[in-house]
């Protein structure tokens, strides 16, 4: 019989302690596990448990301090938080959920330890080996996009002069007032792209322009240009063009405190969707609820708002259609399509919400993952950065868009949110509120 | 190379010609050619020429069949192992392996064929020779495909290229109504070219269309642009991602690190890195050239048309072979020829 | 040599002892083909060495051809690299790859003045230079040494100074910005004391490593205050580098590469460069 080899971070101050406890006792544990000792469940990082698996684990426990017992009050409230959706990601990406188990051991409790580590480890024994961890010398298997999408929706005629109007109208009225410093929206340039474009003088704002190309996600550009710098003068607000799903950028930034809401100034287009560049709406606007800007001090709407809700949502079937294939299947197609990623970080620098100073999965010095091209890191990074999203992401999916290699990055995000609005009922950006996902329990959280 | 002055030899033949002769290529060697894949056309190892991409646009690329990364991957991968290092205790044992297959690459443009031969001049023509670029390209013979016409971002008239250039290929093929002329240019390449099956001709290849070409400044009037403010306001939108170097033909920035096989095994790898990202420069003590968008972009495009050319002796000639792909994947619409354009007729 | 330039010789490490707070010497006896390779250096060529496993990093050669057959090597604790350097100890097998770069043109040097000024770790480079002029004494005029560093902890090769203050015609000065009790020399920046020293133009070379700042100043004072021409100004570069061969292209200062070009300038050099070095 295949025995597979399992890791388990298990907390200092009790299930450690826990596996002593059965120890002592004489009660059996698997030999399979190799414990890890941590501070605390909440130490257990999605970055630990990737790599466990990219390291050829078959299996991870990982045990904590029951609700209520945490040494450090409320840490094991993040891995109660954390793993499951770290797990529900992974079996997005072709694990067994299975392998993936997080539980509740205190110290005194050396029979539970040994009959979770019993039962675990039996699981994980019947799904025999992992094949998570990619062969380096894996040959390259395409992955083609899923049947149930990309179904042509035509783009709806709109009207964009009164709008464009109405951008370089106030515009020009918030810089003449010296109320912001720039404003930043779209221009088209020589070449006949939408592109974003810094506008600082009254004079310049006829270069703003609101067309159906105007695709950017601009409140990426805000966090580096409102930090406070030491020894310098504070930033003075800047004025932004926001679509809708961008708008929403700007409460989870300041949720974050990146910057404060009054540096900003919003000027909200009421949005009748996104075109592609072969003249057809992009994914996201086909499942997009709000065709009016939910942070917005200015709306700019045209004579006529054409907006229809679109209540198909093929993106959805996209995610369905993945979560009735085989764990073997789902694992392949997210191979076949992470193996053409080139690590050119565009998705990342398009992000709004990507804004680490240095990221995590860049580092030098880091032991989570290895800065080469191969397979196992791309994987490790994309879902790494997924993960990261969890809670915080709005749709605007620019990621994708930017990505010159067409990895359908955005479902990733996108089965992450509605996670999180199952799991938590919430959805990003809607109000100044951080990622559930960073909080404590809230008495969402039942036991078992 | 030695250049023959006698006139080359041509054949023409058809689509049909042409699909056997590449699956008999595929059959004997690794034949690599423009693939259709999850909806962009990428170089792939292909069994047959039923595989190959002929035309068609792609949402990320315009440019009727050409891929969206050049060439430069099959020579300098995204992430070559320089060697293998085994650790027992103490001792230490480094292990060796190198790249040593044939391959034939058809279907490569000009620009990209041009591109290759900037790289030989860094790779094969400064010392010390980089081994792994050298076996590879040793052991690839090019097939060309001659653009009929310039694709939307394509500027490779502007910089001393032209959709129909054969120089820098081993066999050129250029379409002809019904089929295509293809045309032996080096020695290697009239090795691959069927003798007696092949009809010769005498005819001339079709000239492609050339449009649009605008002037570059020359190297030397880079220096006095050095300082201009164009290039922190140019570079504003800049997200600081590399793909315009990873797309690039020509940019060949990269890192070295080891990294976990298994326990007790690593390798040192080589890895594509680009001088537009943030932490390019950074260095361990926290001290971090180039903090500014501005100065980075600036690094490239100086690369590109001053630092390369003399660094490695390209004379006149500039480290851009105007294929446009940066242009094509930019995020926020940054365009090089916008760059061009603005320090030749500054406004 | 080997077809794969970027592979490194083994070299064995016969010495590691702490030089200062955090910085470590590394005395490296070279294996097979490195001892050919390592005969003869030049005082300012580097070397990458390797931490097998975490990658390797360039450093300066801290000792002089002459100095034995093996290749001293300082090194500061500040990344996954040198961290990893710093975990090793004798008999621990580390690669050396090198000699790479340019280096002091001390030919063109007989016969001068010299002065030595080096910061912190930036005077593991200047050591071969030092250890030079006192193997060929009389090749050279008088030889004076600025030694700075953030803190007494922090000065490097504190136990080689009586062999260089015992040399004939060779000045030491020491300072350092934060002194402790027990500190007994120049307190303040190297520029203030090089501003006390005053040193004449006559005849005299000046050659300077340490922290891109503190090169900036250094070199300014001694040339606006001092009359100094810049070609008699040298400096030794850092950029970062992964290969040292002119190919990774990461270490260029405008059109010059760091690791082929230099990274021994003289300050006419890096007055025409397009980029700053700072």
């Amino acid at each position: 019989m295949y025995e597979p080899r399992i890791i388990a971070f298990l907390c200092s101050w009790c299930s450690y302690t826990g596996a002593d406890t059965a120890g002592i006792a004489r009660m059996k544990s698997p030999a399979n596990i190799r414990a890890i000792r941590v501070p605390c469940s909440g130490r257990v990082s999605p970055e630990l448990v990737m790599r466990a698996f990219d390291q050829g684990a078959d299996g991870v426990l990982v045990l904590g301090c029951h609700i209520g017992e945490c040494h450090y009050d409320t840490g094991n409230h993040r891995a109660a938080k954390r793993l499951p959706i770290l797990r529900s990601l992974m079996t997005f990406a072709g694990l067994e959920p299975e392998r993936l188990h997080l539980d509740w051991v205190s110290a005194s409790e050396g029979e539970r330890f040994s009959k979770i580590a019993e039962e675990f480890t039996g699981d994980v024994r019947a799904l025999g080996p992992v094949h998570w961890r990619v062969n380096p010398d894996r040959k390259q298997v395409a992955s083609q996009m899923l049947a149930a999408s990309r179904e042509a929706i035509p783009y709806p005629e709109t009207d964009c002069a009164a709008k464009t109007d109405a951008i370089r109208k106030k515009a020009r009225e918030l810089l003449a007032n010296n109320q912001v410093s720039c404003v930043i929206g779209y221009e088209v340039s020589r070449r006949g792209r939408s592109r974003p474009v810094f506008v600082y003088t009254p004079e310049e704002t006829g270069r703003l322009v609101w067309n159906p190309d105007c695709t950017n996600n601009l409140t990426t550009y805000l966090p580096a240009r409102l930090r406070p710098i030491k020894g310098k003068e504070p930033p003075k607000p800047v004025a932004v063009v926001v679509k809708p799903c961008d708008s929403k950028a700007i409460n989870v930034m300041v949720a974050e405190n990146l910057y404060r809401r009054d540096q900003v100034y919003a000027l909200g287009v009421a949005c009748e969707g996104i075109r592609c560049p072969d003249g057809n709406l992009q994914t996201r606007c086909v499942t997009c609820q709000e065709a009016v800007p939910i942070v917005c001090d200015t709306l700019i709407s045209g004579a006529t708002s054409s907006f229809i809700p679109r209540l198909s949502s093929y993106a959805r079937e996209e995610i369905a259609e993945l979560q009735d294939a085989t764990p073997a299947e789902r694992l392949e197609f997210w191979l076949g399509h992470f193996d053409r990623c080139i690590r050119c970080y565009a998705c990342r620098q398009a992000c709004p919400m990507c804004n680490c100073p240095v990221c995590l999965y860049e580092r030098d010095d880091s032991t989570f993952i290895g800065l080469g091209i191969g397979l196992n890191e791309k994987r490790t990074f994309h879902l790494g950065r997924a993960y990261h999203l969890a809670g915080r992401c709005v749709g605007c999916n620019e990621c994708e868009r930017a990505c010159p290699m067409n990895i359908p990055i955005g479902l990733l995000n996108q089965k992450l949110a509605e996670e999180i609005e199952a799991t938590f009922d919430y959805r990003a950006g809607l109000t100044v509120a951080p990622s559930p996902v960073v909080t404590i329990l809230s008495g969402e959280y039942k036991e078992g | 190379m030695s250049k023959s002055t006698a006139p080359k030899k041509r054949w023409l033949i058809s689509q049909a010609e042409l699909e056997a002769w590449l699956d008999g290529i595929a059959n004997a060697r690794t034949l690599i050619a423009p693939r259709q894949e999850s909806g962009i056309i990428l170089y792939r190892p292909v069994a047959k020429s039923g595989e190959i991409a002929w035309h068609g646009q792609t949402s990320r690329s315009a440019h009727g069949g050409r891929p969206v990364l050049s060439v430069k991957e099959i020579f300098f991968p995204p992430t070559e192992r320089l060697f293998t290092i085994q650790k027992t205790g103490q001792e230490i044992r480094l292990k060796e392996t190198f790249p040593d297959w044939e391959t034939v690459v058809f279907g490569v443009r000009p620009c990209d064929a041009r591109g290759v031969k900037l790289l030989d001049a860094l790779f094969l023509d400064t010392n010390p020779v980089d081994s792994f670029y050298a076996r590879r390209r040793g052991n690839t013979t090019l097939i060309g495909l001659a653009c009929k016409e310039l694709g939307p971002t394509c500027f490779c008239t502007s910089v001393g290229g032209a959709p129909d250039d054969a120089q820098d290929v081993d066999i050129m093929l250029y379409e002809t109504d019904g089929g295509y002329l293809a045309e032996a240019v080096t020695e290697k390449g009239r090795f691959l070219i069927p003798g007696g099956e092949w009809k010769e001709t005498t005819a001339s290849p079709q000239q492609s269309t050339y449009s649009g070409q605008f002037p570059v400044p020359e190297k030397g009037k880079w220096p006095e642009h050095f300082n201009d403010e164009y290039w922190a306001k140019m570079s504003e939108r800049c997200l600081s991602c590399r793909a315009c170097a990873f797309v690039c033909p020509t940019c060949r920035c990269f890192a070295v690190r080891d990294e976990l096989v298994k326990p007790g095994e690593f390798e040192r790898i080589r890895c594509w890195d680009s001088c537009a990202g943030e932490n390019y420069r950074l260095v361990a003590g926290g001290h971090r050239p180039r903090a500014e968008k501005g100065e980075r972009l600036r690094n490239r495009f100086f690369c590109k048309f001053f630092y390369y050319p003399e660094q490695y002796g390209l004379g006149a000639a500039s480290a851009c072979t105007g294929c446009g792909r940066c242009i094509e994947v930019c995020p926020v619409g940054v365009d090089i020829t916008e760059v061009l354009m603005h320090l030749e007729k500054p406004a | 040599m080997n077809e794969n330039p970027m592979l490194p010789y083994l070299g064995k490490l016969v010495e590691v002892r702490d030089l200062a707070a955090e910085i470590k010497l590394f005395r490296v006896e070279m294996l097979n083909g490195g001892g050919e390779a390592f005969r003869t250096f030049q005082p300012g060529q580097f070397a990458f060495v390797s931490a097998f496993g975490l990658g390797e990093a360039p450093f300066g050669i801290a000792n002089a051809s002459g100095r034995g057959p093996t290749v001293d090597f300082a090194v500061a604790r500040l990344g996954s690299v040198t961290t990893g350097l710093h975990e090793l100890g004798e008999g621990d097998i580390v690669g050396v790859r090198g000699p790479l770069g340019n280096w002091f043109p001390m030919k063109k040097f007989k016969g001068k003045n010299l002065i030595v000024l080096g910061g912190g770790i930036g005077g593991a480079p200047l050591r071969p230079v030092i250890q030079h002029v006192l193997d060929h004494r009389s090749d050279f005029e008088t030889l004076t040494i600025l030694w700075a560093a953030r803190h007494p902890s922090l000065l490097v090769f504190t136990d080689e100074y009586d062999e260089w203050r015992a040399a004939p015609d060779t000045a030491l000065h020491l300072t350092v910005d934060n002194p402790d009790e027990q500190w007994d020399h120049n307190v303040g920046l190297i520029t203030q004391l090089l501003e006390k020293i005053s040193p004449s133009t006559d005849n005299t070379v000046t050659i300077t490593c340490g922290p891109p700042i503190m090169i900036h100043f250094v070199t300014k004072m001694l040339q606006e205050k001092m009359g100094f021409a810049p070609k008699n100004n040298y400096v030794t570069l850092e950029a970062r580098m992964h290969c040292g061969m002119g190919k990774c292209g990461r270490c260029n200062l405008g059109e010059k590469l760091v690791c082929v070009d230099g990274p021994v300038f003289n300050m006419e050099e890096v007055g025409g460069l397009l980029e700053t070095f700072l």
